[in-house]
This record gives structure tokens, sequence and C-alpha cells, in this order.
């Protein structure tokens, strides 16, 4: 049995990370059509935000999401110096 | 006869060759005289078994409120730093108008975690133009300053309110030229920008509605002074750095300058970012660019408490489901003996000991005193309770505010991170002095390279690890006559124990205008400071020396 690829990136896994600014951030794995892999951070709030938008209980429920999950996000409210 | 003569010293020159038993001679504020040195001398500083160096350079700071009121910087030029860059990520105190300080001091406070009090209590606002500020810093300086002036708050200046709504016209772009001149005539070393920052309101700083003509045409004004750009970029994505990186590589050909840009650190999520990155920087250096990457040395820590959701409970749903509740619900929940049963056996039959054993209790809110520097699994024990229950209890009995911090979780790998810093490219800094004052403290980030990189994993040499921070910094930011102990150089000296030298414990400190806290690392290891020819720090405090200048 043979599953076919994804025609859009599709998040592979999620962990949690340092930020800059001393606070948790997600980075999450995202594998493209053409199997690339390419980690996405987001901070804190972005990160809860993109859980909730998921319905996701644990990081490990965000695998198979839809990048397009992330768009929301597309504003990135942080700061650093 | 001489000012000063350091004797017996073993002499880190900043050059990076060997080290050489030697004495150094200070006269006028200036070295007269490096190796084997005779004569009289006012003062003599015994250095032996200890190094003299250069003083070291901070090239990313924000210091520049603080200076207002402490021309130390302190503990900056305890640690041995006697120069700071101040005005960076395009936010500076100058040139600004009356009518716009508000404006200004809200972006300070959001990104740099400024009491409201440290802009009404501390200082006399009585300049508008960059002039003006120098002059009001240049009166108690005991540190050297070369300062950047901020992007965000030239395009302030020109456009008003506009500068944070739209891009600039032809006309207002040659009215940001001129007044950059105007600010490099003043003794700005340079024009900082940012790509990522925000105000207290959400809003992007000004300095990011800017187009590309902008800062092509800011950058030409820089190329009439030969002076620096430092820039923040998208650092959360490589790809966007590297963008950036290809950016600033056309303006420093273009224009003939320098640039630099930061943060760069490095995670085990995302291996390949500083790899790729550095290998951009290198092809661009390989064209006759001048794009310098800029690294931290400290390790990165998440900080946390229960009064804000973090994603350090992500793991845990329940945990997380509850703790994004609002204020109210959520102390409820907390105070539900079920529900708090129920999150803590989500922890396991360790109760947290391996997730938040190690936590530390951080000081400076409401956590008791006597806490304050603990791990929860130690003050677990002595609740006879386990670690997450002791979270919840210890969170409950202060008001949810007692901050726990997650050690080294960022940039934290020092066998990989050790080779970054000694790569030929690679400009130690990113300090942030000064900044993110109740977050973390953003000190001793030179003591910790040569504790952690030198001493400990080898991965630089001591003499490469000074000139890393003295020499080659003044090198890139073209301060003249500093960052090396020669002959007619200012006289910017450290004599440091090379066994001790260290970062000391973070501790919160309560030195900020209107008692406002700060987390603060003290020095360990450095004997004396010499700022100018000046003894400014010496046996474990300062002098009255004011001899610092701005030294551009």
């Amino acid at each position: 049995m043979t599953t076919d690829a994804p025609d859009e990136p599709v998040i592979v896994s999620a962990e949690i990370a340092a930020g800059h600014d001393g606070a948790a951030e997600l980075v999450v794995n995202l594998r493209h059509p053409n199997g690339a892999l390419e980690p996405v951070v987001m901070d804190g709030k972005l990160g809860l935000d993109l859980m909730q938008r998921c319905g996701a209980a644990t990081l490990d429920d965000l695998a198979g999401r839809s990048w397009r999950d992330i768009l929301g996000a597309s504003v990135r409210p942080c700061t650093t110096s | 006869m001489y000012d000063v003569l350091i004797t017996n010293g073993r002499i880190v020159d900043g050059s990076g060759e060997p080290a050489y038993a030697g004495d150094v001679a200070v006269a006028n504020g200036k070295i007269a005289a490096v190796g084997k040195v005779d004569g009289p001398a006012r003062q003599t500083l015994d250095a032996r078994g200890q190094v003299v160096a250069p003083g070291f350079i901070d090239p990313h700071t924000h210091f520049d409120v603080q200076l207002l009121w402490d021309g130390a910087a302190r503990p900056a030029l305890e640690h041995g730093v006697t120069c700071v860059v101040p005005g960076n990520c395009s936010l500076s105190l100058a040139p600004l108008k009356a009518a716009d300080r508000p404006a200004l001091i809200g972006m300070f406070q959001q990104i740099e975690e400024m009491p409201p009090e440290a802009f009404t209590q501390a200082f006399d606002w009585t300049w508008e133009d960059f002039k003006g500020y120098r002059d009001a810093i240049e009166k108690g300086l005991s540190i050297n300053v070369a300062p950047l002036v901020g992007h965000s708050v030239i395009r302030l200046w020109v456009m008003g309110p506009a500068s944070q709504e739209r891009a600039s016209t032809p006309d207002e772009i040659v009215r940001m030229q001129d007044l950059l001149r105007e600010c490099l005539q003043a003794g700005a070393v340079g024009l900082s920008t940012s790509f990522v920052d925000m105000d207290e309101h959400g809003r992007p700083v000004p300095s990011r509605y800017a187009q590309f003509e902008e800062l092509d045409a800011l950058s030409a004004v820089l190329g009439e002074f030969g002076r620096m750009l430092q820039i923040v970029p998208e650092f959360y994505d490589t790809d966007l750095t590297i963008a950036r990186i290809d950016q600033l590589a056309e303006l420093s050909l273009k224009h003939g300058i320098p640039t630099t840009f930061s943060p760069v650190f490095d995670s085990t999520l995302t291996p390949n970012n500083v790899p790729r990155t550095l290998a951009r920087v290198e092809e661009q250096f390989a064209r006759g660019a001048r794009v310098w990457p800029q690294m931290q040395t400290r390790p990165i820590d998440i900080s946390f408490s229960l009064l804000r959701p973090s994603l350090f409970f992500a793991r845990l749903p329940r945990w997380v489901r509850i703790l994004r509740q609002p204020l109210e619900p959520r102390l409820a929940a907390l105070n539900d003996p079920e529900t708090v049963e129920k999150m803590v056996a989500d922890l396991g039959p360790d109760g947290g000991e391996m997730m938040m054993g190690a936590l530390v209790v951080r000081g400076g809110d409401a956590a008791p005193a006597a806490l304050v520097g603990r791990t929860l699994s130690d003050i677990a024990k002595d609740r006879g309770q386990v670690p997450a229950r002791a979270l919840i209890d210890l969170s409950l009995e202060n008001g949810l505010d007692v901050a726990f911090l997650a050690a080294s979780r960022g940039h934290e790998k020092t066998e990989r991170i050790g080779p970054m810093l000694n790569h030929p490219l690679v400009h130690i800094g990113a300090s942030d002095g000064g900044a993110h004052l109740a977050s973390f403290a953003t000190y001793g980030d030179t003591g910790y390279l040569f504790s952690e990189f030198v001493r400990k994993a080898g991965a630089l040499s001591l003499e490469q690890a000074v000139r890393k921070i003295t020499a080659e910094t003044a090198d890139i930011w073209g301060l003249k006559d500093r960052g090396r102990l020669a002959e007619g150089q200012a006289a910017d000296i450290v004599i440091f124990d090379p066994d001790t030298i260290d970062r000391g414990e973070e501790r919160p400190a309560f030195d900020m205008p209107g008692d406002g806290m700060r987390y603060v690392r003290d020095a360990a290891g450095i004997d004396t400071v010499l700022v100018n020819g000046q003894v400014a720090w010496r046996g474990g405090a300062y002098t009255d020396a004011r001899a610092g200048v701005v030294c551009v």
C-alpha cells in the first residue's frame, strides 16, 4: 500500500526551545512536499495559539497538521534588543 | 614621571600574540611604554600573577538611559569593560523632540524593560539633538561610550507619528540623511536599525516601516564617515537572516561601510542555523563585504511564573489548559484540591522531579528571600512535597508572582559554541547590557568567555579570547587608539586573574530609579580597571575617577 505524499508543507514535530528574551518558544518542524525539513520558530503566545487552534493537547498532537495552521500567526509580536 | 606603572604583569596585548612578562606605563591617559619599563611613577600597581590586557569592548548594549545617572554602566565596568556601544536595535535617546519623548519611553520600556521612573526621576531631559545627549552623558562618564544613533528616532524626528504608518517620501529621506549626518558629526559611531522590534502597543517600531531605498540612502551617509550599520534581522528564521546578510553585503560594498547583525545564537533544535548563517557570511566577506555576525557567549535560560502562560508546560495538556485561563478562574483551579491532584499526577510517579526538580527560584519578585537561588527539588523536600505540588503551592502563597528559572536551555552546548566564537568572522558581542532588566542578567559575558571557553573547554587561547573582545572589536568598529596595549593607545586596561575571572551568580538588585529591580551578575577575578589612564575600579570597589569619554 502506498500513501500519497502531501502536496503542501506539513508539521512533523514540535519542541520547546529557549528564546532570545528568556521565554519558552516553540520550534515547529515542517516537511515540504519535496522532502525538505524546515524549522519555524514561534514565540510563546503564538505557540500557545497554534496549539489551541489545532486543538492540540500536547506538542505531539501538532504532527500532521498543515502549515496553514501557522498562518494565523503571521505577525510575530516579539521584541528583542 | 609616569602617572601609573603596572609592573610584573603577564602582558596580553590584544594582538593575539603570545603573552609575555612585562610592565605597562601610563602617562596623560595614554600608554607610554610596554615591556621592561623603568622610571618613577605616581602610582605603581603590582600585577604579579595576573594578566594585563586592553579593556574589553562591549559592542551591543542599551545603556543609553542608565548612563545619565551611572557613568560606569554598572556592573559592566567591574567586569573589565572599558567601552560600551549603546543605541542598538534602532533606539537611542537622541535625536528626539520633546513632544516625542513619551513615544520613545514606551519603546524603551517595552524592549529594555526600563521602569518608568528611569525616565521621570533619574535625570533632567535637557537635550533634543545628538550633541545635547552627548554633552549630558559626558559630564559623568567613568566608562567610554561609542554611541549608535537609532533609525527609529531619526524617523520619528522627521516623520512624527507617520513614522509608524508608512514609507518615507524622497524629501523625508533627504531630511533623515541630513539628521544622520549631524549625529555622526556629533559623535555617533553609526546607525542601528531593526526588522523585528515592537513598541509597547505591539506595533512595529518606526525603522520597520522603512523601505530599502531609505536604508540605502542612510547608508550612503554612513559611507561619508565610514561608520557602522547595526541591524536586528529576523533572527528566528535562517532564510530571512541570510536575506538580510545579502542586503547588508550590498550596502557594505556600495557604501564602503562595516555592518553587523545580532543576535546569532545556537540551538540544538535548529542546528543548521549558525552554520548556514556563517557560510553566507564567509561568502560575502569573500566578495569584499563586511557583515559581522555578533554572537553572545552566555547560554540562554527560560524563566516563567504562573502569572502568565508559558510554553514551558507545553507537554502537560492539563497545565496548559489551566494556566491559559484568565487570572480568576486560573486561581480557582489552582486552589481546587481535586484539580491540583490531577495536575501533580500528570507529572508521573516522580511528582515532577525530572521535569521540574532543577528549576531555580528567582528573586526580584514575590519569592521569599530565603528560597531565592534554591532548586525546586530542595524546596520540595523541605516542604515534604513533590516538586510539582511545591511549585503550585509556592506560587499560590505568593500571588503567583514567583519566577522559576530553567537554566541553559539554549545556546548552551559549549562544544558547539566554542568553535563558533573562535571563528575568524564571528564578532563576540550581543550582550544586551542594560536591557531585559527584569528578565535576566546581561552582564559578565566576558568573564564567562574566559571561564567557560578558555579555561574549561580550551576552545580559545587566552590571547585569542582577549583579542576577540579588544583589538578585533576596535578594528571592526573603527575605534581609533583603542583595544591594544601599545605605545600611544588610550590607557584602557584591565588587570585580571586568568585562573578565576568569571561571572558571578545571577542575583536581583534594586538599584534602578524608583527602587526598580534588575538582575545582575558580579565580577570575579577582576583586580583593576583603568579607563583613559585613571583607576576606575580596584580591589572590589569603584573609584571617583570620571575619565570616560565618547570615544569615536
